[in-house]
């Protein structure tokens, strides 16, 4: 589906962000429900976001190389007010955001929110699994809860 | 890392000028501000405005560059000139360097800041200031999504972190705010004055979560400018001229504020470092102590980083340090941190303020804020990420 999406069109349906040649495959991806984090070919380490070359060997050969978004929270916070987004509410009560180490993707993190807990039970430590919830009218990635 | 340090005690600071801090200072621009306190430093070194050669100015939005104060002030004509980020120390580090190198003798520093729309209710209302909105966005057509985390939102996740670790009251971070009002008090330029309690801290409103609005620096609008030269030059206007001892930036490589490695090894860490490898003297030897609090946590993390306390400690660290008639941390009994109230409580200058407030101190011309015959000044500038920075300024 992604692929015929034209360059002009991505940049269109992600208002919110800059997009570069370097992060488009990243938010194809996200059209697709795919979280693609990159790993380089050639000396195997993961990197975010999303840079032009291996911070680690300085290779070109970067994949981005979908991962399942498991993880464990590492940094938490909870958003009393802050930028507007679609379905975020900060009436209703505080937005979380963290940052959360993925399973399988050494040393990378990933921020997004959490859904479907209260605020208060979004903690450090939490394991996480992906979701995604509709922003602007495209997919975007999300945690939930990962139940044991 | 460089462990040379050929410019030690070779650049003096021999004039500072400033505007008050408000946090609405009415209808004046963040040039006009620029410019008071450019014209306050060059009167106060005592030279002619065609002695400046080398102008280091502000990257800040709203705020003059160089080439625009040059003009603005009618100077001669400049052989250096530069708008660097990060402030404060980074460029007074630009400025030493071209007046060390031979680009030029005499510098003008400055940095003028000026609430946004985004960042101040009245600023929002202010038609001149609307302009600032579309320089924040960057020309996105929608703001960043609220999960993005910029440097601002990323001091409150580690902040969290740090609770986390360390296991630490929220009343740790309130010490540090009302360390920043009761110093404040006694600083005719602070912008927030009014005693602060722990009771209030406690009750204050909630930004993001752990840090309320009392754990952010205030924003308003104002000025600080620095005249820099030689210190040999300095002699000839001063007997006892204010030296930068050592001054250092510092980053990781890894420095994106949500891939941080951890809480212990980061830009300040780096600053500690090179400070310590390029300077004579250290902690014990220090009269008034100026870590940067743009944040509360950023505070912390100087405090324990630099040495004082150990990790996770500067919260008991300040309580056994508290001065109760003062209400404010005075290390053995004798060295303050913050005097003028930091940017939590003088204005968020980006360090500026405490940059200036060393001068002073060393000087001795803080007035009821004096340390008694301060002859050397410690400044731990910005946070963990990009703009963390470092210097030791010193009486000769
Ligand atoms: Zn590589």
């Amino acid at each position: 589906m992604s692929e015929s999406v034209s360059d002009a069109e991505l940049v269109e349906r992600f208002p919110w962000v800059q997009i570069t040649h370097d992060s488009k495959f990243h938010f194809r991806g996200w059209l697709d429900k795919q979280l693609l984090i990159n790993r380089c070919a050639d000396c195997g380490n993961w990197h975010h976001p999303p840079k032009p070359v291996c911070p680690v060997c300085w290779s070109e050969n970067l994949v981005p190389t979908e991962v399942d978004g498991t993880g464990t929270i590492h940094l938490a916070m909870a958003l009393h007010q802050g930028a507007p987004a679609p379905g975020v509410d900060y009436a209703k009560g505080p937005h979380p955001v963290v940052a959360v180490d993925l399973d399988g993707a050494d040393g990378v993190r990933f921020s997004s929110t959490v859904i479907g807990l209260p605020p208060e039970e979004v903690v450090i430590g939490l394991p996480v699994e992906l979701d995604w919830v509709e922003r602007y009218g495209h997919p975007f990635p999300v945690f939930r809860k990962r139940e044991a | 890392m460089a462990r040379r340090n050929p410019m030690r005690d070779e650049i003096a600071i021999v004039g500072v000028g400033s505007t008050d801090f408000s946090r609405d200072a009415g209808g004046i621009s963040a040039a006009k501000l620029g410019a008071q306190a450019c014209i306050a430093a060059i009167q106060d070194a005592g030279i002619d405005k065609s002695e400046i050669d080398g102008v280091v100015g502000a990257l800040e939005p709203g705020a003059p560059r160089a080439n625009q104060m040059s003009s603005i002030l009618g100077l001669n004509d400049i052989t250096h000139h530069s708008s660097p980020m990060p402030v404060a120390v980074s460029a007074l580090v630009d400025a030493m360097t071209a007046i060390f190198s031979g680009q030029c003798d005499t510098v003008l520093v400055y940095y003028a800041f000026t609430r946004a729309p985004w960042n101040s209710r009245s600023a929002a209302q202010d038609p001149f200031r609307s302009y600032l909105g579309g320089m924040m966005s960057g020309g996105l057509k929608a703001p960043p999504m609220p999960e993005s985390i910029d440097p601002s939102a990323a001091y409150t996740a580690w902040a969290q972190r740090y609770i986390h670790e360390y296991d630490v009251p929220r009343e740790t971070f309130g010490r540090v705010a009302m360390n920043m009002r009761a110093n404040a008090a006694r600083n005719p330029k602070a912008a927030m004055k009014t005693p602060l309690t722990m009771e209030a801290y406690l009750e204050a409103r909630m930004i993001r979560d752990p840090l309320c609005m009392l754990d952010m620096d205030i924003p308003v609008d104002g000025a600080d400018a620095f005249i820099l030269t030689t210190t040999e030059k300095a002699k000839k206007l001063t007997p006892n001229p204010v030296v930068v001892h050592t001054a250092t930036a510092g980053m990781v490589g890894r420095n994106d504020e949500d891939q941080l490695p951890s809480l212990e090894r980061h830009g300040q860490h780096v600053v500690v470092e090179a400070l310590k490898e390029r300077s004579d003297v250290w902690i014990d030897d220090v009269d008034v102590f100026f870590p940067y609090d743009g944040f509360s946590i950023i505070t912390l993390g100087w405090i324990e980083n630099m040495g004082f306390a150990k990790r996770g400690q500067a919260g008991r660290w300040m309580l056994d340090h508290w001065d109760e008639d003062l209400g404010c941390v005075m290390i053995d009994g004798r060295v303050p941190m913050n005097p003028h109230g930091g940017s939590l409580s003088e204005g968020a200058s980006r360090g500026t303020g405490h940059l200036r407030e060393a001068v002073m101190q060393l000087r001795g011309d803080a007035g009821e804020r004096q340390v008694h015959d301060a002859k050397t000044a410690l400044i731990g500038c910005g946070g963990f990420f990009f703009n963390s920075q470092g210097a030791i300024l010193k009486r000769l």
